[in-house]
Order: C-alpha cells, then sequence, then structure tokens
C-alpha cells in the first residue's frame, strides 16, 4: 500500500510569530520553521501501519518555498520512506484553494492509495484543504479523525460530533484527515536521522506534476490590508473594599458576560 | 494599512560596560590582599603564630599514609557525575521548553501506589545522575570509614582551624604552603574537604530529596517543618559551592605540582612520572564524550527503558 501523508512546514508556535503587515504573508524568518505537529501525528498513523504491514510505502508530500525540506528531513527521519516537494516560485502566496489543486495535482502524479492529512495547520488554521483536495480527486473523505484503522482495501475511524461520536469507513483510495488525538508521534532515532540523510527528496516543479502556471479553475484570494494586533491595554483592577463583589457583577454585565 | 509599532524598550546600557570598574576594582582587592598579608608576615608576633602552626593538624595515630586505588575510582566517578549533574540541574533550571518529557514505567523493582508525575527529560537525567551519585558516595564513605582514610579529611583537633588561618595566610602572601598531600594535607584542605564530602553533599541531597518527586506530599507537619521554599533556597548555592570548589581545586592540584598531585590521586603512588597525568587526561576524555552525548537523541533510548518518552 501507498499511503501519501500531507506536511507543512510551519513557524513554530513555541514563539511569537509575525505577519509581514505589507505582503499580508507570514513572516517565515521571525521564528524557527518546524514540521507541523498534527502532520507528525499524521505521519505516525501511517507509520504505525507500516510497522504492521510490510510492503507500505509512506510519502510525504508538501508544497512550500526553499526551506521546507528540512521539514520534509524531519519526517524521513522519523521513518517515512520518500518525500516529494512541490516547489515553484509561481506558488508564492497561494491561497486554500490554489494549494489543494496543486496538492491533488501532484498527489496524481506520486500515486498513491490513501492519503492523511492533519485537520488544520497551526498557521493557518484553515482546516479545509484535505476536504478540496479530496474533492479534487473525487474521492471519498473522512474528516477529523480521532483514531484510525487501515486495512488492506478500506479505512475506517471515529470522529467526535456534539452529541458523540461517530464511526465511519471508507474504500480506498481515500483522503482521510486526522486530529491530534489521533496519535502521539514518535522521536526519530539516532539511526532515523542517518538514513534520512540518503533517502530520496524529490523536488518537482508546477510544470512537472502537469500544471501550468497560470492554471484556471482556482479563483485567488489575495491579502488586501494586514495589521498587527493591537497590544493588549491593562486589565481593570478591583481592589475590595466591601463592594468588590458588585464591582465584579457591574463588571461582567457591563461587558454583557452575565 | 498601519505601520508597525515598535514595542522594543529603549536600549539598555551595554551589558559590558561594568566590567571597565569591576576588572580594576578586582586587581586593586588582590594586590590590597597580598599585599596585607605580606605585612602581616613581617610582623614578630605573626611570625611566631606562623611558627607554633606551621599550617597542618597532626594526623591521629595510625593514620593511614597515601592513597589506595579504591579511591582514585571513586574521585573519579564522582568527577564524571557532579560534571554532569551541575550541568542537567542547570538545564532543569533555564529550560522552558524540555525536548521530552519522561514518565517512570510503574512496574518492575521501583513501585509506587500513586501515579508517577511525568517530568522533563533534563529532570529525568539529573535524577538518575543523582541517584548513581548517593550509590558512589555510599560505597566512597563505607570505604573511607572502614580504611581509616577518613582521618585525613576529617579535623580531629581544635588546632586545625589556626593552622588553617596560617595557611590562607601563606597562600595570601603567595608564599604558598609546602605540604606533602600524600601523607597529610594543610590544614585548609582539610576543611575543604570535608565542608565539601560532609556538609556541601549532605545538603545537595536532602535539599534535593525535598524538592523531588519522592518526598511524600501531605506530610503535613514534616513539610512545614521545612518548606521547599527553603530546600530550594539551598540547593542552588550549594551548587555554586561546588563549582568554585571544583574551580580552585583543580587550579591548585595543576599548581602545586600537577605531576605528583595527579599521581596520588589518579595512580595511588607518590611520583613525579606520567602514569597519573595519562589516566587523568584519560578521564577527561570520558568526561568530554559524556558531556558531549548527553543530547536529547541519545537520552530518549536509555529513559524508555525505564519510562514513557513523550512530547
Amino acid at each position: 500500500m501507498k499511503i501519501v501523508v500531507l506536511v507543512k512546514q510551519v513557524p513554530d508556535t513555541y514563539e511569537d510569530r509575525k505577519l509581514d503587515t505589507a505582503a499580508g504573508l507570514v513572516d517565515r524568518g521571525a521564528c524557527e520553521p518546524v514540521l507541523d505537529e498534527i502532520n507528525e501525528r499524521a505521519l505516525e498513523v501511517a507509520l504505525r501501519y507500516r510497522d504492521g504491514n510490510k510492503g507500505t510505502e509512506v510519502v510525504l508530500l508538501s508544497m512550500g518555498p526553499e526551506g521546507t525540506a528540512s521539514a520534509l528531513r524531519k519526517g524521513l527521519s522519523m521513518g517515512a520512506d520518500v518525500a516529494v516537494h512541490v516547489l515553484d516560485s509561481a506558488l508564492s502566496g497561494a491561497d486554500l484553494g490554489r494549494t489543494a489543486a496543486v496538492l491533488a495535482a501532484a498527489l496524481r502524479a506520486t500515486g498513491f492509495d490513501l492519503v492523511i492529512a492533519g485537520n488544520a495547520s497551526t498557521d493557518g488554521g484553515g482546516g479545509v484543504v484535505p476536504a478540496m483536495v479530496a474533492e479534487h480527486l473525487g474521492l471519498p473523505h473522512l474528516t477529523f479523525l480521532d483514531a484510525v484503522e487501515i486495512s488492506a482495501g478500506t479505512v475506517a475511524g471515529v470522529r467526535a460530533t456534539e452529541h458523540g461520536s461517530l464511526g465511519v469507513h471508507a474504500l480506498l483510495p481515500a483522503v482521510i484527515s486526522v486530529t491530534e488525538r489521533s496519535a502521539e508521534a514518535r522521536f526519530p532515532n539516532f539511526k532515523g536521522i542517518l538514513k534520512a540523510k540518503k533517502k530520496p527528496l524529490q523536488v518537482l516543479s508546477l510544470a512537472e506534476i502537469g500544471l501550468d502556471p497560470a492554471f484556471a479553475g482556482a479563483g485567488r484570494s489575495a491579502v488586501v490590508t494586514a495589521a498587527e494586533r493591537p497590544a493588549r491595554t491593562g486589565g481593570t483592577r478591583i481592589t475590595d473594599e466591601g463592594t468588590a463583589g458588585e464591582q465584579l457583577a457591574d463588571f461582567l454585565a457591563s461587558a454583557r458576560l452575565i | 494599512m498601519t505601520a508597525p509599532t515598535s514595542t522594543k524598550p529603549a536600549p539598555a546600557r551595554n551589558r559590558w560596560s561594568r566590567l571597565v570598574w569591576l576588572v580594576p576594582a578586582a586587581i586593586l582587592v588582590l594586590a590590597a590582599v597580598v599585599l596585607a598579608a605580606k605585612g602581616l608576615r613581617e610582623l614578630p608576633a605573626v611570625q611566631s603564630f606562623l611558627t607554633a602552626y606551621p599550617g597542618e593538624s597532626e594526623l591521629p595515630h595510625g593514620a593511614p599514609v597515601g592513597f589506595p586505588a579504591w579511591l582514585g575510582w571513586q574521585h573519579f566517578l564522582n568527577s564524571l557525575l557532579i560534571l554532569l549533574i551541575i550541568r542537567s540541574g542547570w538545564q532543569v533550571r533555564t529550560t522552558t521548553r524540555p525536548p521530552a518529557y519522561f514518565t517512570r514505567n510503574n512496574t518492575g523493582p521501583i513501585k509506587t501506589r500513586g501515579k508517577p508525575a511525568k517530568i522533563s527529560l533534563h529532570l529525568w537525567f539529573h535524577l538518575s545522575l543523582d541517584a548513581l551519585w548517593v550509590l558512589n558516595g555510599a560505597v566512597f564513605y563505607v570505604l573511607l570509614f572502614a580504611t581509616g582514610q577518613w582521618m585525613r579529611i576529617v579535623p580531629t583537633n581544635w588546632d586545625v582551624f589556626p593552622h588553617a588561618a596560617s595557611a590562607a595566610l601563606q597562600y595570601a602572601s603567595l608564599n604558598w604552603p609546602v605540604e606533602n598531600g600524600w601523607a597529610n594535607y594543610n590544614s585548609l584542605q582539610v576543611l575543604a574537604y570535608f565542608t565539601t564530602v560532609f556538609i556541601a553533599a549532605p545538603l545537595a541531597i536532602i535539599t534535593g530529596l525535598r524538592m523531588s518527586g519522592a518526598w511524600p506530599k501531605d506530610a503535613g507537619r514534616l513539610n512545614r517543618a521545612y518548606p521547599i521554599e527553603l530546600a530550594r533556597a539551598i540547593h542552588l548555592p550549594v551548587m555554586f559551592y561546588f563549582t568554585a570548589f571544583i574551580i580552585v581545586h583543580i587550579t591548585l592540584v595543576l599548581a602545586t605540582g600537577a605531576l605528583r598531585n595527579l599521581n596520588h590521586m589518579y595512580a595511588a603512588r607518590d611520583d613525579t612520572g606520567w602514569a597519573g597525568f595519562a589516566i587523568f587526561a584519560a578521564s577527561l576524555a570520558v568526561m568530554t564524550a559524556a558531556w558531549i552525548l548527553a543530547k536529547p537523541i541519545f537520552l530518549r533510548p536509555i529513559a524508555s527503558l525505564t519510562g514513557k518518552v513523550t512530547r
């Protein structure tokens, strides 16, 4: 079985992330770029299946700028077999729709039985790319899976709903997205890091995945203005002089919280 | 579009600017101490004091001469462990984002009723080293008292204090005491070694234990009598003491006949050959390797043997 895991390099959430307010894009130099944690979990889901099923190939697929290779190497050191990097200057500032169209084209080029994605990236937080990819490919899509069960011809899983949980399954090929409850990602070990340096990392341009850079069919959204969030103002301090309770109640009422 | 506003505070004064007066002040203080000590040694009263107390307290009858080989091993293991303990302790203190976490498997030889706490990998390393260090220390205590070597580093006579004052004055006047460490330490050494072995080490252990997960959380009266804040306030200064001791110790070992001193501690012999130096150099290589290899990537597999390593 060939499992493709969609991964993305994102700014580390542990640091202060910055937006380039002039361009409206993420300031990638502002903090350390890392492999998104949710992707590590998605990869872990794939690796667990491979651990028990010989002959499974786990492929990482990412679309992103130059530095994305380091995130892919991280995934390779965790145990993925191959990495594919879609790199093209025409993709700078790609929105969700464009990203999904490119990923779908790349998936057609690489081939797959199952596509696993994280439910949402920590930087964009759109959470719709997996669904868009499934739509482009015309495949069944299981979203936000808390638990995944992969078998020879099917994929099944559990997703949480407001009132309980839902058991879902689909025939392969399919696209699924997983939540952070799905799996605890493994650490790359020393052997894995050494081996990762020798694993194939394929870089593909738009032309190589069969897309014209000016491809039609996806309307593009662009950031028109961006502004930094204003610094927080100091809160209201209430000193108890016997009326603190009333003041608190007034404050909550004025903020329409009670 | 709003221009990004700068939130940086006004540039602080150059952090190195204080060196401009700190360095000359330190040199002045040093010069003053040396000159004062030299001046003191000119006084007849001080000279007769130095004659009466040359700097070495006499050892009890039957004290051993020289060092056995086990002391060399103990000393090496101790130095290796304390190096890594100080480093990992500092990492526990300064790391805000640990590289991994460790949860002990509550099966096997160490089984507790409560659930094991999740601790950082740094803390796991620190505690594991601590356990080895305490074990090494226990073996050291037993051998020390079983062989009579304790008499070398435990003062047995009050005259150790005037002797130590004498030795300190000799150091300060840059006319250092010449002792033969194979037979007897000078009294300042005795006090320093005694403090390290019998005060600082137990203090580090008892304060570390208080801060560790092994300490009972619900022992109400005990914990009120010995609050964790007290342990925290003592543990770090003890580390500073150890660090200062190590710096001064190594400096003096190398400055007062390095080959002979290294032979004493590492080769259990009293000559000026290169054997002790060679073993010391090898021990340095081991310490350097341990320092470099003590990284999450190598620690994780070891930690996984007794617990779960997670993010």
